[in-house]
């Protein structure tokens, strides 16, 4: 082995412009690669960390307006979940596959004040599941318990935003604060975190107090469940109509019509954001490899021109008794070494390049009004990119060997040793 | 016997069929020091490149050492060529950027033999022929003698059944080429290497022991000429 990158490290200190002008090549492909991939990771970042926020792995339905006539009813009607919703999802039917249902009442805005100062609010009445299902994290206090329900407590959760505003300082001051609904007051328990770009005005209060003061139907505004069983998209898409077919029925909505009832699943959302960043990156990698391709060629045609001037010598080194294998062997080395040394100063200045692009694009945010996103998020590769390159680079520098080597490896030694 | 051809015919097919060897027939005994001599086109080299399993033949048998050469895969011709051939050729054929030593060491990196060991042999051998304060000189940094003792240390350092030289004082001076046919005859005699020329140089193969003469691809005569009688001129024109 020693030997081999003997040979090669003086076949290449003696053709040192041409090794340098081929291997700019590779290097340039690696180091797009490396750009490409990092600024696609910085994007799927972005991406998926703001949408991480919002998506949870739960289904939540929804009532909705229908699109079609059915039963008697016009089309348009808006449908309204209620607790035969409640009872049919909790139902025998669905035991095993459907767990922690819970539901929200129906919601409406209401004014939040404290000491003279005011804030808007979206009041609902919530279980305690809801914090898990909607991914709110607190800032300070606690989420609405099974006590609170149980007593009808007149306890309220506030986002840090709306606390902000009502009592400036830290979220936790405002916690055992009274605050007033219009002219009921109601004790903040809680604070959930929100930032910048979250404009989520939601104040949660418990479900049974929502009941007995606002809305004593049986109304409600959603039902939101985990499910268990269903494990690919296909699966969950034909649980989806099923359970579905069933509010339908309950709701007198055609069972054709898709737009009756909303059901978003967290699930087969996730499935999809992963399926897409899958995608996003098999394209840049295609895209990095098809640069690389330009690189390659550069190699191969150098090895050709090589293997043509050292025909000579390759004839004495089978005269004395270099088999056919060692020929190519040797090819086919330095060829890799050429694109394995080149390519690591492409993924090196590349590797560097994301750093940068790090600390400069990534550290910008982009304002969109309700919210600011952050473009790159940690726009780098991993290790195990680096890997996966270091793998294509052995495999592009055997490619770009394997012809000339194999003509090399073919030639007659008396044909090599005439040739000049 | 060591080399044994019966029959040998060779044909090359570049467009018009050349009917080069045409029924070789010969014998050369362990420790004979034998030239080869013709005119250009005469078969002569196409001889000295079938003894040398650098080229195929048509018809007949080849044995050399016992072992029949024939339809040899690259892969096997390689391996007979570096255990039982040194090659000696009119133009060196060192390879450029290797030095001396390592030009010598060559054969043997191609036999597996470790890189110390290797390098201790080209050494000795080099000392032998005198060159061990130009072991680390690059070929062209080397005059045509120095450079021929090289090829010949590189040809003897597998220790071969045989040593084939192809012109080897066509590029020398008269001076030096009568330094390296002692040189080769000096190996013979001492070391009992089995050396076979092929010149056109009446001169040179009056150094050897035995003339082969081929012509028009068949042997004609072959002298002995172990009393070095054959030509009474210098050995160089």
């Amino acid at each position: 082995m020693r030997e081999l990158f003997h040979e090669i490290a003086s076949t290449l200190r003696n053709n040192k412009l041409r090794t340098a002008l081929t291997g700019f090549a590779v290097s340039w492909g690696i180091f797009l690669l490396i750009c490409l991939l990092g600024a696609g990771n910085g994007l799927m970042n972005s991406f998926m960390g703001n949408m991480e926020d919002y998506i949870s792995q739960s289904i939540t339905v929804e009532g909705w307006r229908t699109s079609k006539p059915y039963a008697g009813y016009q089309e348009g009607r808006i449908i309204q979940l209620d607790q035969q919703d409640i009872r049919y999802t909790k139902g025998t039917q669905w035991e095993g596959i459907i767990e922690n249902v819970s539901s929200s009442t129906t919601s409406q805005s209401a004014t939040l004040s404290l000491n003279g100062k005011t804030v808007n609010g979206w009041l609902m009445g919530v279980m305690p599941d809801y914090m898990e299902q909607q991914k709110l994290k607190l800032a300070a206090g606690r989420f609405i318990n099974p006590a609170d329900i149980r007593e009808n407590g007149k306890v309220i959760v506030i986002s840090a935003a709306q606390a902000k505003e009502l009592l400036p300082g830290e979220p936790a001051g405002i916690i055992g604060k009274w605050i007033n609904l219009g002219a009921i007051p109601f004790r903040v328990v809680g604070v959930y975190h929100t930032d910048e770009r979250d404009y989520r005005r939601t104040t949660p209060v418990p479900y049974s107090t929502y009941k007995v003061i606002y809305d004593s139907s049986d109304k409600i505004e959603s039902i939101t469940f985990n499910v268990n069983g269903p494990q690919t998209l296909e699966q969950h898409q034909a649980f989806e109509k099923a359970y579905g077919s069933g509010i339908k029925r309950l709701h007198s909505i055609a069972p054709d019509d898709n737009r009756g009832i909303w059901i978003n699943n967290g699930y087969t959302d996730n499935m999809q954001m992963n399926k897409a960043s899958r995608l996003i990156r098999r394209a840049l990698w295609i895209l990095g490899i098809l640069t690389l391709i330009s690189g390659i060629v550069g190699v191969s045609n150098i090895m050709l021109i090589t293997v043509k001037e050292r025909t000579h010598e390759f004839g004495i080194r089978k005269a004395i008794g270099a088999r056919p294998g060692e020929i190519l062997k040797l090819i086919i080395a330095e060829s890799i070494t050429i694109t394995a040394i080149f390519g690591y100063i492409g993924m090196f200045i590349g590797m560097v390049a994301c750093q940068i692009m790090d600390k400069t694009v990534g550290q910008r945010a982009v304002d969109l009004g309700v919210e600011k996103i952050q473009m790159l998020v940690n726009p780098t590769v991993g290790l195990d990119i680096a890997l996966e390159a270091t793998l294509l680079l052995i495999i592009a520098g055997t490619l770009a060997g394997a012809i000339p080597a194999w003509k090399a490896a073919r030639v007659k030694p008396i044909e090599a040793l005439r040739a000049e | 016997m060591l080399i044994e051809l019966k029959g040998v015919h060779k044909t090359y097919n570049n467009g018009q069929p050349l009917h080069v060897l045409k029924g070789i027939d010969l014998n050369i005994e362990k420790g004979e020091f034998v030239s080869i001599m013709g005119a250009s086109g005469s078969g002569k080299s196409t001889l000295l490149n079938i003894l040398g399993i650098l080229d195929n033949y048509d018809e007949g048998t080849y044995h050399l050492a016992g072992t029949l050469i024939k339809d040899l895969s690259e892969r096997q011709a390689a391996d007979y060529r570096n255990r039982m051939i040194g090659f000696v050729f009119q133009s060196f054929n060192l390879i450029s950027f290797k030095t001396a030593v390592e030009n010598v060491e060559l054969p043997l990196y191609y036999q597996g033999v470790s890189r110390k060991e290797r390098h201790a042999k080209a050494m000795e051998y080099l000392e032998k022929l005198g060159l061990t304060d130009w072991s680390h000189h690059f070929p062209n940094e080397m005059s045509g003698g120095q450079k021929q003792r090289v090829a010949i240390a590189r040809a003897l350092i597998t220790q071969p059944q045989i040593i084939l030289a192809d012109e080897p004082t066509g590029a020398l001076d008269s001076k030096t080429s009568v330094e390296v046919m002692q040189l080769l005859k000096r190996l013979n005699q001492e070391d009992g290497i089995t050396i076979i020329v092929v010149t056109h140089e009446s001169g040179v193969a009056n150094e050897t022991d035995k003339i082969i003469h081929i012509k028009d691809g068949i042997i004609g005569e072959i002298e002995e000429n172990t009393r070095h009688t054959a030509w009474d001129g210098p050995m160089m024109k």
